[in-house]
């Protein structure tokens, strides 16, 4: 069946009813990055959630091809990506953005809402045959992110990107807006390796800031064990906790389900340290 | 014989694929290790350990950035491995096919596909195992029949298990044998979570190790920290059953 003539809803216009808060704030635009199970989405998600429960505008982005970002949102994933519905196929040529839809109207009219407030912009997801069913949203998603940093109107908005595994995406330019790259690292030779590589892009071609954050960290000595593997200051640990394992296996967001758990309140620290460096780099 | 190893980002696939490749030259084979994840950590779990697997992934570096990739263009498929290769214990020889920082598809030197790698270094009686990238990209541009096997790595999580369904879908639909291994089963529980959803396959079984853990953070191989442990001598019996296979 064609993706064309699958019927998508077209969705309302978001009323954007939330007053923004009078305070200072940098441009907070996050993507999440490191290697694969080692916790990103868990973070992005929920990172998400404790931005917006401070005040903040929140576009919560799920690049990852595979299954993602949006049980730790604490939101259902959308069966057809909504950027689907942005994006026209012309006679000629590959799907792209129609015309007169910048990223603003893509947020407000293309994004699934979740709790707090929250907006989650989804790229499609892959079946058997990849990404083709879904490309016009990849392009969609492209032309939207690719723009983002025009919008005035998102300039007061924390965005969280939660990355596909690996530096691919990085290296591929789908998160130019991210101006902070959190680095998510296990204790692991692997996950540190894929974390160099991660921050050598990051610091690099793309100019951005970067934050370690080792995960699934038991005590002290794995902490450390992470800084000598990554031969980098670690910022934030966020512990090994079976409240993060209970919660993926309900299927629902580890803030709804063990909100005083030690990985939230892990978060809000690094939420901290991340509204710090935004007024401090804008 | 052409082996690939696929599933979600930490499941298991370079620990697998690696022990895989030391087994298999053990009992004789001649074993060709394609590290085709834009991400290669391939040489870790060989046994070549941080900063010679840094140093291997260099070496795809350089050479297109000195250039050279030009000049290898018509090279031979054998003239490739010599220049792009290294040599792992056991006398594996493992290739990084993609660049960290320009990431494509395959291609050793001029953009030739996954799948199209594997077939060509099969040449000559090599057993050639490829370690995917995480996800189903790549498998999702296999063409049919290219490989003789996919395994898919699961681990007993809703989303190992859901991105593990999409492989083994995937390389049905390309007619490609699926071997799916469950990997750091801890109890009975952990196994029938995944036989819940892709128990129609052949499985392999995987127990949870702490040697392999232990091997991961320090960066060696398993098979030289404790080729006696549990998780080791599992996957050491995965390598048996893949010679037995028909091909």
């Amino acid at each position: 069946m064609s993706p064309v003539a699958t019927p998508v809803p077209k969705p309302a216009l978001w009323p954007i009813d939330m007053p923004l808060q009078p305070r200072p704030r940098g441009a907070l635009w996050i993507g999440v990055a490191g290697k694969g199970g080692a916790g990103k989405s868990v973070l992005a998600g929920t990172l998400a959630r404790v931005l917006a429960r401070r005040g903040h505008h929140v576009l919560a982005i799920d690049s990852d091809p595979m299954p993602g970002l949006a049980h730790s949102l604490g939101v259902e994933e959308p069966e057809m990506p909504l950027l689907m519905d942005a994006a026209e196929k012309p006679a000629k040529g590959p799907w792209r953005l129609k015309s007169g839809i910048g990223p603003m109207t893509v947020v407000r009219r293309y994004t699934t809402p979740a709790p707090d407030g929250v907006r989650m912009l989804q790229l499609g997801k892959a079946g058997t045959d990849g990404l083709n069913p879904v490309n016009g949203s990849v392009n969609a998603f492209l032309g939207t992110v690719r723009r983002m940093h025009e919008a005035q109107s998102l300039r007061d908005w924390a965005i969280v990107g939660d990355l596909p595994a690996g530096p691919r995406h990085l290296a591929a330019g789908f998160s130019p807006y991210a101006r902070i790259y959190v680095v998510v690292v296990e204790p692991t030779s692997q996950s540190a390796m894929s974390g160099r590589r991660v921050a050598k892009i990051a610091r690099g071609p793309l100019g951005a800031d970067v934050i370690f954050v080792a995960s699934k960290v038991a005590d002290a000595q794995q902490r450390r064990r992470v800084e000598r593997l990554l031969g980098e200051r670690v910022e934030c640990e966020i512990p090994d906790d079976q409240a993060v394992r209970d919660a993926e296996r309900r299927r629902v967001a580890v803030i709804d389900a063990a909100p005083q758990s030690a990985v939230v309140d892990a978060v809000q620290g690094l939420a901290d340290i991340i509204e710090q460096r935004g007024v401090q780099s804008s | 014989m052409k082996i690939a190893v696929a599933g979600k980002g930490g499941a298991g696939k370079t620990t697998i694929s690696g022990t895989i490749a030391r087994a298999l030259a053990r009992s004789g084979h001649d074993v060709m290790a394609v590290d085709a994840d834009v991400n290669p950590m391939l040489g870790i779990s060989l046994g070549l350990g941080m900063d010679g697997t840094e140093r291997l992934a260099g070496i795809r570096q350089e050479l297109s950035e000195s250039g050279a990739e030009d000049a290898i263009h018509e090279h031979t498929i054998d003239g490739l491995i010599e220049r792009f290769g290294e040599d792992a214990p056991d006398g594996v020889r493992v290739v990084v096919a993609s660049r960290v920082d320009m990431p494509d598809h395959g291609c050793l030197c001029c953009g030739v596909s996954a799948d199209r790698l594997l077939r060509e270094m099969e040449a000559g009686g090599r057993t050639v195992l490829g370690d995917l990238e995480a996800g189903i990209g790549v498998l999702t541009r296999m063409q049919t029949g290219s490989l003789d096997v996919v395994l898919v790595v699961a681990n007993p999580t809703p989303k190992s298990i859901e991105v593990a369904r999409r492989a083994a879908q995937t390389a049905v639909s390309r007619e490609i044998r699926v071997l799916v291994v469950a990997n750091r089963i801890a109890g009975e529980e952990d196994l029938a979570a995944i036989r819940s959803v892709l128990g129609e396959h052949e499985m392999a079984i995987v127990p949870e190790d702490a040697v392999i853990a232990r091997a991961d953070a320090e960066g060696v191989a398993p098979i030289d920290l404790d080729e006696n442990a549990p998780g080791v001598r599992a996957i050491v019996a995965i390598s048996e059953r893949l010679v037995a296979l028909p091909v």
